[in-house]
């Protein structure tokens, strides 16, 4: 990685030891709760609520008691079912759109832009229960689609995509143009090629968000066949117990894709931060 | 919302792509109004009728609002919201642009950092929240390790009931929020710094400026458009903060966390009052609509544009 | 060229085609799990629901089997959802007002706000068409389950407050065990010998250990109120000197260190837990910690709660209720299931030896259903609360929870924690009160 394009001169010895213990410090802070959920996820309840952490207590008892509770195999592949498709199938709709707004020339295209950055700063609470009773009325209640569809029009991601795209010389589509390319073909063969890392950004954003969406599946789901797996989450915490061990183990079991998504695309990531309008730039 | 506006030729309609523009954003418009504009509208229409679980039951005109404004504990929870926007958005863009540069030096180990640093950012809300229940607990492990600082340091501790004191519910919110929250910070500031050209720097050290005033006069005022972004997006999310008090405090105690969100969910869900809550998220609306207004107007200021 | 932008157009429309079918695709799998086999179409099929942990839904499900043994003219179909999200989630399935994901017969909370909101079934008709004995029902219970005068739900449980302590930690403490008739002095003097503190004065045991929303028994023992009327209610009487005294009794108690603060409770885990690790030596609670406590092998007994000198007996009388749609399209067979759980050989009886319950209706509480030879020994400190049921402990009015959960109980939060007294708390709170009640239209 080029990580010091932009960094100053060299750094003294006793600096750089000076700037790792301060970025260890902050290291540590912000890996400790995941220490805590982990040792808490290896003991028993008891064992926790009395602080024992012999040695002789830690086992993987919790991962297997969580799924034998609750069918966590099932919440987790619909985790993946809806995270995937709502993934997938936003950034191809809102690329579309993007690609539209961006580089297309038709009339009414700026005042339906506005249009769509308007309703950008609408918070979610003003369309939880008028969406709700748009799922019932389209018979979609307790379904994937429910789950899935309004999911897949962001506002956010073909903002995004429009001001990456806008970046990317024109140029480009009237040499492809004057090789008698569509414009479908240039959005897919070009200008996709070239948002690889703006599109695995947006990718990762949206997947973890969708993953981590508590309030909307817990709203048009009813059957535990349905259920995510934060909603799954909310199951360990019964009426009267509060189960740590259980809600431990069930927590790291939901964070450990997302992180592994994370680390493996991390790369991607930050160069396309760089890279699209999200630095400002 | 668009600083960078710079259009580079002016606009052209051309007829043979008017219907293409049409088709390629055909579906994402067509959700866009259903499940954005329809949406918002039955909201609006919500917020001026009396609305119960089996929906509409007469217009009410404004009562809704009115009673909005009398109710002690919608301002309470305005006021919180306040405190968590004040607390969470410098305190998330000190620490995230410190960590960035931070990271931005010649140094090992800067990816590792930049993982960890970007791990609570993906984690679930709800299990994060609990966790911070445990360290936060009034003999948790900060409580603990707090004591052993203060031991250290010969000063008499009290321990702090964190969550369950109206003086430090919101301040755990709050630690709760940064720890999620600034590895995003940190990731968009890494990628402006890196954006900054070296030569510039390298300007300013030939001229005798120290690191910090190279920082400040150099490196400031270039990543000002990326703090204006990332002041403008943590405002409207500390705005919308619901999960971190809701998983966490349950709003207490005596509704000292509670936030504006928070609110309107309880009124909608647990007190049946779809209409008050409707009228909620348009009062919402409209302190986001014109605060983001505001800092538009006032970007002139303090945002530096490279064409500038 | 048009021919290409034509063609572009075609694939365009397929790609939405795709997307479209990609979702529909998705929904028939949707429909596969969540479809029973198809019963015999004799048979009737109401929906059931209930919130509860999983082990309190296997108690419901042998309670349908039970009712489904009896009657196989009628398929009991359960919907169960945690504590936490079961209340948004039937709203929403009352707001779509679709009659076929509506439950027929479900258990809430609290009855006259959802009454109000038309969408539960008045049960007067069935009660008099089939004589059901409504005196069955410990005092004032029902009138939770009311409104405008008519009944809307069958409280299932009554919730009997009394203190559970731990025989072994007495014993160590060398405190005798409480008696049926133990003061609030008698509790204060064992409370100081029971509360263990370290060097620097902090408990680290606790005489008692008392959820917050446990207030209103210290209230209503001492001669205080909360409203006037609570069901047409036109002022907040918190402000009234014996009231004031029970609050701050419980404050006090917690100021003291001898009872554990409500936040730190919660995040020990709850009085459970607590109660279950030694970490007090006596808890405040209904009796559903029996079958945990019976569970764990413990050494443990349980009396009626103190009372102050010149006080009375009080134990708030509420529960959870069954309920019946009003969009319900099987009433009949809806009412035949609700009729049966809360009959003295029915669901009751059921819950009532699973150790769920202290049942709602009296002739349950003393048969043999709840009078085993299980510990606790001392059952009829539980027949003696619960006799001693009566209003007073919330209002019976569709904005109770509202007033409770967003002027009250925030209110008291700020005593319990140790940043107010009683006094200044509690004006507060009744000034707020006193708004909310004009806001609303009360007195009506």
């Amino acid at each position: 990685m080029t990580a010091m394009t932009g960094s100053p001169t060299r750094m003294s010895a006793p600096a750089r030891l000076g700037l790792h213990a301060l970025l260890i410090f902050f290291s540590t802070i912000m890996l400790a709760p995941f220490g805590v959920m982990l040792v808490v996820s290896l003991i028993p309840n008891s064992a926790f609520l009395a602080r024992d952490f012999s040695p002789a207590n830690f086992s993987l008892n919790n991962y297997w008691r969580t799924f034998e509770v609750v069918p966590f195999s099932r919440y987790y592949f619909n985790s993946i079912v809806v995270s995937v498709s709502v993934t997938t199938l936003q950034i191809l709709i809102s690329s579309l759109a993007a690609f539209a707004f961006a580089r297309l020339r038709f009339r009414g295209r700026e005042a339906i832009f506005l249009f769509y950055l308007a309703t950008l700063m609408i918070p979610f609470p003003v369309t939880l229960i008028p969406n709700f009773l748009i799922i019932k009325n389209l018979g979609w209640y307790d379904t994937y689609p429910a789950l899935i569809v309004p999911g897949l029009f962001s506002v956010f991601s073909t903002f995004l995509l429009r001001q990456y795209y806008r970046g990317i010389p024109l140029d480009f589509d009237e040499a492809a143009r004057m090789d008698g390319a569509s414009s479908l073909r240039i959005w897919w063969q070009i200008i996709m090629p070239l948002s690889g890392p703006v599109l695995a950004t947006l990718a990762i954003f949206v997947f973890q968000g969708v993953w981590n969406d508590f309030l909307w599946p817990l709203v048009v789901t009813t059957s535990e066949q349905m259920r995510t797996i934060p909603v799954g989450l909310a199951a360990f915490v019964g009426q009267y117990a509060t189960a740590w061990d259980l809600l431990m183990a069930g927590s790291v079991i939901a964070l450990l894709p997302v992180l592994v998504i994370y680390v493996i695309g991390q790369k991607w990531f930050v160069q396309g931060i760089a890279l699209s309008g999200i630095g400002g730039r | 919302m668009t600083p960078h506006t710079a259009s580079r030729r002016p606009f052209r309609w051309r007829p043979d792509q008017q219907w293409e523009g049409y088709l390629f954003i055909l579906p994402s418009f067509l959700g866009f109004l259903i499940f954005i504009v329809l949406a918002v509208v039955m909201s609006l229409g919500i917020s001026f009728s009396e609305w119960g679980l089996t929906g509409f039951k007469g217009f009410a005109g404004l009562t809704n609002y009115q009673q909005l404004m009398r109710d002690p504990v919608f301002w309470q929870a305005f006021w919180n919201t306040a405190f968590y926007i004040v607390t969470i958005v410098p305190l998330q863009l000190a620490l995230g642009l410190i960590m960035a540069v931070g990271l931005n030096q010649a140094i090992r180990g800067v990816t590792i950092y930049r993982l960890i640093y970007f791990m609570p950012v993906v984690t679930t809300i709800v299990a994060g929240a609990i966790v911070f229940r445990l360290l936060l607990a009034t003999n948790g492990p900060v409580n603990s390790l707090l004591a052993s600082i203060y031991g250290v340091a010969g000063i008499p501790f009290s321990a702090p009931n964190w969550l369950g004191s109206s003086d430090f519910s919101k301040w755990s919110v709050v630690i709760l929020t940064l720890w999620k929250n600034t590895g995003f910070t940190m990731v968009v500031y890494l990628a402006a710094l890196q954006g900054v050209p070296k030569e510039l720097y390298d300007a300013a050290h030939t001229d005798g400026a120290s690191a910090w005033q190279r920082f400040r006069h150099v490196t400031l005022p270039l990543i000002s458009p990326t703090t204006f972004f990332l002041f403008i997006f943590q405002m409207i999310g500390a705005f919308q903060l619901f999960s971190e008090p809701f998983v966490m405090t349950r709003g207490g105690p005596a509704n000292s966390s509670l936030s504006v969100v928070q609110y309107i969910y309880l009124a909608a869900f647990r007190d049946i009052r779809m209409d008050k809550a409707a009228a909620m998220a348009w009062v919402l609306f409209v302190f986001i609509f014109a605060f983001t207004l505001f800092q538009n107007w006032t970007q002139k200021r303090w945002v530096h544009y490279e064409s500038d | 060229m048009q021919l290409k932008r034509t063609m572009g157009i075609g694939v365009l429309v397929l790609v939405m085609a795709l997307i479209l079918s990609a979702c529909a695709g998705i929904a028939p799998q949707a429909a596969a799990p969540a479809g029973e086999p198809a019963a015999a179409s004799e048979t009737t099929t109401i929906t059931w629901a209930f919130w509860g942990s999983p082990e309190e839904a296997a108690s419901h499900k042998m309670v349908a089997d039970a009712f489904m043994a009896e009657h196989p003219e009628i398929q009991i179909e359960i919907w169960n959802q945690p504590w936490d999200d079961y209340f948004t989630k039937i709203q929403a399935l009352w707001a779509s007002g679709d009659t076929k994901v509506i439950p027929d017969v479900a258990f809430l909370w609290p009855t006259p706000r959802y009454a109000a909101e038309g969408v539960l079934e008045n049960l007067d008709p069935y009660i008099a068409a089939s004589g059901y004995n409504l005196d069955d029902y410990w005092p004032g219970l029902l009138e939770s389950a009311k409104y405008q005068g008519s009944v809307y739900g069958f409280p299932r449980d009554i919730e009997v407050n009394v203190i559970y302590y731990n025989k072994d930690m007495f014993d160590a403490a060398g405190v005798a065990y409480p008696s049926d008739d133990w003061t609030w002095d008698d509790f204060l003097a064992a409370a100081e010998k029971l509360t263990q503190k370290d060097a620097n004065g902090v408990t680290t045991v606790y005489a008692l250990a008392a959820e917050g929303g446990k207030w209103a028994k210290w209230v209503n023992q001492n001669g205080g109120a909360i409203l006037d009327d609570y069901v047409n209610p036109s002022k907040c009487m918190l402000t009234d000197p014996a009231s004031v005294a029970g609050i701050q009794f419980f404050a006090d108690l917690m100021n003291q260190g001898y009872a554990m603060r409500p936040a730190d409770l919660n995040q020990a885990g709850g009085d459970a837990a607590v109660f279950m690790s030694g970490q007090a030596a006596m808890i405040l609670q209904n009796t559903s910690r029996v079958s945990a406590f019976n569970a764990a092998g413990m050494n443990y007994d349980v009396a009626p709660a103190p009372i102050p000198a010149g006080g009375k007996r009080w134990n708030g009388a509420g529960g959870a209720a069954w309920v019946m749609s009003s969009g319900s399209d099987n009433k009949d067979a809806a009412w035949t299931f609700i009729e049966w759980l809360q009959s003295t050989n029915g669901g009751e009886k059921i819950y009532t030896e699973r150790g769920e319950i202290f049942p709602a209706l009296q002739s349950v509480a003393n048969s043999p259903a709840f009078m085993t030879d299980q510990p606790p020994a001392n059952k009829q400190a539980i027949i003696t609360e619960a006799a001693a049921s009566d209003v007073g402990g919330f209002g019976y009015f569709p904005e109770w929870g509202e007033l409770s959960g967003s002027i009250i109980d925030p209110g008291l939060e700020r005593v319990w924690a140790g940043e107010v007294d009683a006094e200044t708390a509690l004006a507060d709170i009744c000034t707020q009160v006193d708004q909310f009640l004009a806001d609303n239209g009360y007195p009506k």
